[in-house]
């Protein structure tokens, strides 16, 4: 493929005559030199967990967020470029707030994915009217969780601005290999604890370094009760030693 | 130059200035009114349309059955009126295409604030009153003033003859003042509203001609009409 690189290679919105997209070929390349993150669903909520890829040992662990959330029911993990991603975060942010500005509602997680998406093939020279934002495409893939009045959902976008829902899924460099795990372990009455462990074990697999609290970052979404409690939520170092230890 | 010989010329010789001045707004009266029960709702209108002294037309509904099941109501400009639930329709076909679903009575009530606020400085002049089932299946009715401000409530009326049956609503749906508060049936909430309006229609000018109703129920929506005094 690389070899093959021809003038298409230039323009970064010209398709080649076998019609393909170079610079989008690429992007999707650009996401399996980042580090894995896997998304589990369940029917009690989602599970994201992340590799934290420690550079050098002066570097600060908790610096590292591979994890955001976009509302009080929505959460992204993501692999690849994550400065690409606070485009995309922040226009997902807005969209979820306006959502709820506008409706009184919480938006849904299709839809929200969907907005993300909208921003993608948004680069290169602009056509008419439609202001193009960047001059090449995003080099990130995200994984976002949310729940709404559909149940707990798990979406998965990638630079072509193509979005698909999974049960489980894994992105990053380490994503084949956890693909197949989470095939071989998944099935639909897992809980919530048994994925945040699952998440774990696949993570622990396909990871380098030896896994431990501070190089690996977990959030969950559960369903939101009456009071407000659930929700996105990060775990802290403490609950994050607390799933370690049951891995066997 | 010419147009100042012209002038000296005018037999009717113009001596202060003459005010041209262009109002856009105009009040074509009429009463509307919506009340909820446990699992319906009815929401109502008279269908005159008057302006001043005059009668522009007997039937000119303001009452209108949106795409998502709500009914919204819309008292004060006609034209006004018109052109807001046009830009609720599209709203609500946008809506479906981006979130594939329908927008719900709660939704609905929102975007409409939100919708009339961004007019804030040059409002429609529309009062407007939305009724529908909620998410559990439960009448609801939401009352606005052109800006926007809107409160949930179970009944209310609004427009020309506003002031004279809210009062004669309070009594005989909120049951204020009496002792016995029993469950309102569709049947009974359809005969306090016929009452309402040929009372209203006595006593407001801008009152009359027909009463149209909607009945809301999760089976559907059913329209009625029935004859007011044409005086």
């Amino acid at each position: 493929m690389f070899l093959t690189r021809s003038e298409y290679d230039r323009g970064v919105n010209t398709f080649s005559p076998e019609g393909r997209l170079f610079q989008v070929e690429y992007a999707i390349e650009a996401i399996k030199l980042g580090s894995t993150a896997v998304g589990i669903q369940t029917s009690e909520g989602v599970v994201l967990a992340v590799e934290k890829r420690a550079t050098s040992t002066l570097l600060e662990p908790s610096s590292i967020e591979k994890i955001m959330e976009i509302d009080q029911h929505l959460g992204c993990a993501m692999s690849g470029l994550t400065a690409d991603s606070r485009t995309m975060i922040d226009h997902a942010r807005v969209e979820a707030q306006n959502h709820w500005f506008t409706y009184n509602e919480r938006i849904k997680v299709e839809s929200v994915t969907q907005a993300v998406c909208d921003l993608a093939l948004r680069f290169g020279e602009s056509a008419n009217s439609e202001e193009a934002l960047m001059s090449r495409p995003f080099g990130v893939a995200l994984l976002i969780a949310g729940i709404d009045e559909n149940g707990p959902q798990l979406f998965h976008t990638d630079p072509s601005g193509t979005f698909m829902r999974y049960d489980a899924k894994a992105i990053g460099s380490g994503s084949e290999g956890a693909q197949g795990e989470l095939q071989e372990q998944y099935h639909k009455s897992l809980t919530l604890k048994e994925a945040e462990v699952l998440s774990l074990k696949v993570l622990k697999q396909v990871m380098e370094e030896k896994l431990n609290s501070t190089n690996v970052q977990i959030a969950i979404v559960r369903s939101i009760a009456a009071d407000g409690t659930g929700g996105f939520h990060t775990y802290t170092e403490v609950e994050c030693q607390a799933v370690i230890d049951q891995l066997s | 130059m010419f147009a100042y010989e012209q002038q000296q010329q005018s037999s009717c010789p113009v001596k202060a200035p003459v005010e041209h001045r262009f109002s856009p707004y105009t009040d074509n009266g009429g009463t509307t009114l919506a009340i909820a029960g446990d699992d319906f709702c009815v929401i109502a209108g008279d269908t005159r349309q008057s302006e001043g002294y005059s009668i522009n037309t007997r039937y000119a509904p303001k009452v209108y059955q949106l795409s998502n099941g709500a009914v919204l109501a819309t008292g004060g400009m006609y034209a006004d009126g018109v052109t807001l639930v046009k830009m609720i329709e599209q709203r609500l076909e946008w809506y479906r295409h981006a979130h594939a679903k329908e927008m719900s009575c709660g939704a609905l009530a929102q975007m409409l604030s939100t919708i009339l606020y961004h007019k804030r400085m040059f409002p429609y002049y529309v009062w407007n009153t939305l009724g529908g089932l909620d998410e559990e299946g439960k009448g609801a009715v939401y009352s606005y003033d052109p800006v926007g401000n809107y409160e949930k409530h179970k009944w209310n009326c609004s427009g020309s003859a506003g002031h004279l049956v809210q009062p004669f609503l309070d009594n005989q749906i909120g049951f204020s003042h009496q002792r016995e508060k029993p469950t309102l049936t569709m049947e009974r909430v359809v005969q306090v509203t016929k009452d309402a309006f040929t009372s209203a229609t006595e006593r407001d000018i801008y009152t009359g001609d027909y009463l149209e109703m909607f009945l809301v129920t999760k089976e559907g929506i059913q329209k009625t009409l029935t004859d007011l005094k044409k005086d």
